[in-house]
């Protein structure tokens, strides 16, 4: 069928047990020795609404969650309503039937497969093994691994009592003899198990968090906001293990100003917010660039401006990240493509921010917010901390005192000999204030030149693709992914394309950016933000001509539109 | 701040005096509130290496400058959720928070609250003048009606704020209450705070002889009572009794209210050693509960 990948959508009412199901099928293919990449959307009401959860599984690497889906389930006729366009010719659609409440149309060419998912869970007694019955089905119809699927099911009901895991397990079984007979009429079929790789599987906000641990986090504070509340929900749980400190602020302003406080006293310090928090921020983000503190802050982005979308996925911030905060106020922004940066580009931020003694500002979005992607285990002892310079004791301490690369060496409070003021106000090499013209330019000089080191002290970007293409495609954070299987098909293809992928926003390497555009005829921006953000930069920073292609309804982009855009070019 | 974690040193007042010269007007009560910080320093015997000085932005936000120490001059209104960072992570050293009425109780109000119910382990002093200094003379949350200023001219169109009301019922476990006349009882109150383990609020009234014609040095002195011998400074019900006064012509003047109670950094450390929080622990059995 020239497809290796599989993507299986489960749709239904929110507490229905969408989410469990997809992380059952999830963890299962992951044990399988599958690759996965999961999107969810979760209702905006408390209990109930719609919910999706989409899988893709692979045994090769996946970037993105892909075009569409190849087998729908659907929970009730609203999953049905909501899907009904996307069941295309030789999509398989597995449905609640009969009594599930609604009678579907099967489209022309579509695998329909009833299962009376409701009605066997009444028999059981139990509308909440309603789901068991379905992921039986699955399992069955589409060959989830049944072994890794059993051993899923043991440790998650395990904790909670044999009668529960038993119960839960009879539900399985039924669903799986519900479809025994059943003429399979579809091609769709998940590989036979590999031996499982050394991976995790993880969203990318407990990826944020999990990037935090390992890279030596001591402090966070943050306040509750859509789509960045996981990671300090995972912060909490394991932050006090490597004896740090979480504390929840009672507005952004206060988790930034804490932040600052905690990393002038020493500390590895961070918060992590949305788009709303950040604007909050700016003010205080200016107090680190001026006050040479260290200060990471994490902006899962969603739909804006104010109230915007709060739960749907968009790139709108890189104005807000670059440039948000009055006065000529330096920092480093720097964006995430997947859930494997979210661990280690958060290692590398926190690095940043004390190497650089300014604030960094790591760039996720919503879309990664909630997947969950199959990563390589990190390795503890190979996380590379790099500490801030401290001062050695010698001599008379300056604060600001002027060095060769602008960083000036750091100083605990406690420490004799030391007393300093670490301030908001522009200031000589002491500290104190000094608002003479030729001070505030030699500071200024300082503060961005300390700067210009960044673009070689991170990876130097990556380019997709060797010689001249017709089309060079710039793409940011969750972008790239979907760019880079747009890439792989259209050489299929035979179109020729190459990708350059960013991962380091701002300082902007410009150089990079300039010698990729020489060895592309056109070079196309695709973002999710209505106004082209990086494309503005590109305009503005180098001496590229990008073409914008961009999209807002909330949702990522997929390989197709990249594709048609290209095609549309050449 | 308890500094009982700190360092004891046997320094003069002067010894806490920085380089930096100060910068406030002739007749500024804030003089005195920094003479009484100097005491209050020397007779705690606070090593100067173990403590941090936090401001916000205004006339007594300058105060830093002036004293011996680690310090941070910050933003508008936020002296007290940096310092709240800054506590959580090194419990073994002093904070002081200096600020005034607009920084405090206006742009920083919505930290105040948090700072008393939280119980965070800081020292704030606050110079109460009734007006905004540096940006020469605007009414402020605490300043009184008749009060004509900069942006005031037929006179102020709000009622004050009572602070010491605001900080016994947000939480606070120490108010007290003096004014820069009484730089010995400001220093004795400021002490105090110093030594109390848990969120400290001293409130000291200040003249601006430049900008707020109306509370000067002798409205003050009429205005100001000392808290009765027989006070009870456990007594909540009291101690808002007490603070109630402002509101009827008279201040209270010395301790109010004094209870202890678990600070947010001991609390932390609860849960730290709950689950056996080292910062050595080994990081592969995090990494291991991620896997599927």
């Amino acid at each position: 069928m020239g497809k290796k990948d599989l993507v299986i959508r489960v749709a239904g009412e929110g507490g229905e047990g969408v989410i469990s199901t997809g992380d059952f099928i999830a963890a299962a293919c992951a044990r399988a020795g599958q690759e996965v990449y999961t999107i969810k959307t979760f209702p905006a009401e408390i209990k109930g609404g719609y919910a999706m959860y989409q899988v893709r599984t692979s045994l090769d690497p996946l970037f993105n969650q892909g075009d569409t889906f190849d087998i729908l389930c659907a929970f009730n006729g609203e999953a049905y309503q909501i899907n009904r366009h996307l069941l295309l010719p030789g999509t398989a659609f597995v449905y609640d039937y009969p009594e599930g409440g609604f009678e579907p149309e099967i489209p022309p060419g579509v695998h329909a497969y009833p299962v009376p998912m409701s009605k066997t869970a009444k028999e059981l007694k139990s509308y909440r093994s309603k789901n068991m019955v379905a992921l039986g089905a699955l399992s069955g119809l589409f060959n989830i691994n049944e072994e890794t699927l059993l051993n899923v099911i043991h440790d998650k009901f395990q904790s909670k009592g044999s009668e529960n895991l038993n119960f839960n397990l009879e539900a399985f079984k039924k669903g799986q003899a519900l479809v025994k007979d059943v003429a399979k009429t579809d091609p769709w079929r998940i590989a036979d198990p590999v031996p499982p790789k050394d991976v995790l599987i993880i969203s990318g906000n407990d990826a944020v968090g999990l990037g935090a641990i390992l890279g030596g986090l001591r402090f966070y504070s943050a306040y509750p906001i859509t789509p960045a509340t996981e990671i300090a929900k995972f912060v909490a749980v394991h932050l006090p293990k490597v004896a740090g400190v979480l504390i929840q602020a009672e507005d952004e302003i206060a988790s930034i100003s804490q932040v600052l406080g905690a990393s002038y006293a020493g500390k590895r310090s961070m918060t992590a917010t949305s788009g709303p928090g950040l604007a909050l921020m700016s003010e205080m983000l200016g107090m680190a660039s001026m006050s040479e503190t260290p200060a990471l802050v994490v902006d899962v982005q969603r739909g804006g401006p104010a109230t915007g979308m709060p739960t749907k996925h968009e790139q709108s911030d890189l104005f807000l990240a670059i440039h948000g905060s009055h006065g000529d106020a330096p920092r480093i922004v720097m964006a995430v493509e997947d859930v494997n940066d979210c661990i280690h580009m958060t290692v590398e931020a926190l690095n940043l921010a004390e190497h650089y003694q300014c604030p960094v500002i790591l760039l996720s979005d919503g879309s990664l917010a909630f997947s969950t992607q199959t990563v390589p285990a990190p390795k503890p002892d190979r996380i590379k901390i790099i500490d801030r310079k401290r001062w050695d004791g010698t001599g008379e301490y300056q604060r600001y005192g002027m060095t060769e690369d602008g960083i000036s060496p750091m100083v605990d409070p406690g420490t004799p000999g030391g007393m300093h003021v670490a301030t908001g106000l522009e200031h000589g090499p002491t500290g104190a204030p000094n608002y003479s013209p030729p001070n505030h330019a030699a500071m200024h000089r300082k503060r961005f030149g300390k700067l210009n080191t960044v673009v070689d002290f991170v990876a130097p970007t990556q380019i997709d693709g060797d010689g001249d293409a017709d089309v060079g495609i710039i793409a940011w954070g969750s972008t790239i992914g979907v760019v880079r299987e747009a890439v792989i098909r259209l050489r299929q293809e035979g179109v020729k394309v190459k990708g350059f992928y960013p991962k380091l926003m701002w300082p902007m390497p410009v150089a990079q950016y300039e010698a990729f555009a020489r060895t592309c005829g056109k070079i196309l921006v695709p973002e999710v933000n209505f106004q082209g953000q990086l494309a503005h930069f590109i305009r503005a920073e180098t001496n590229i001509t990008p073409i914008s292609l961009t999209i807002c309804g909330g949702i990522p982009f997929t390989p197709i539109q990249i594709m048609n855009k290209v095609k549309e070019m050449l | 701040m308890s500094i009982m974690a700190v360092n004891k040193v046997d320094l003069k007042p002067k010894d806490y005096k920085s380089e930096v010269p100060v910068v406030w007007c002739p007749g500024c009560g804030h003089y005195g509130i920094l003479n009484a910080i100097y005491r209050a320093l020397s007779e705690a015997g606070v090593d100067p290496s173990q403590l941090i000085c936090i401001s916000g932005i205004g006339c007594s936000s300058r105060s830093p400058y002036f004293i011996n120490s680690y310090k941070m001059h910050t933003l508008h209104g936020r002296a007290g959720a940096v310092a709240t960072g800054a506590q959580l992570v090194r419990r073994d050293l002093a904070i002081m928070v200096l600020g005034g009425d607009g920084d405090g109780f206006s742009i920083g109000g919505g930290h105040m609250p948090h700072l008393a119910r939280k119980n965070v382990d800081i020292t704030y002093v606050l110079f109460d003048n009734g007006i905004y200094g540096l940006t020469k003379g605007q009414y402020s949350p605490t300043s009184r009606p008749e009060m004509k200023a900069y942006t005031t001219p037929y006179g102020g169109p709000e009622e004050p704020m009572n602070p010491l009301l605001y900080m016994l019922t947000y939480g606070a476990t120490y108010v007290a209450q003096a004014f820069a006349g009484k730089p010995g009882i400001c220093a004795e109150l400021i002490r105090g705070g110093l030594e109390h383990r848990g969120f400290s609020y001293i409130n000291i009234y200040s003249q601006c002889p430049s900008f707020n014609k109306v509370d000067t040095i002798d409205h003050y002195r009429d205005l100001m009572e000392s808290v009765p011998r027989d006070h009870d400074v456990t007594d909540l019900g009291a101690a808002i009794t007490l603070a109630r006064q402002s509101s009827e012509g008279k201040a209270p003047m010395g301790l109010l209210y004094k209870v202890e109670r678990p600070t947010l950094d001991q609390r932390m450390q609860v849960m730290i050693d709950q689950v056996g929080g080292h910062p050595d622990y080994d990081l592969n059995q995090i990494v291991d509960l991620n896997r599927p």
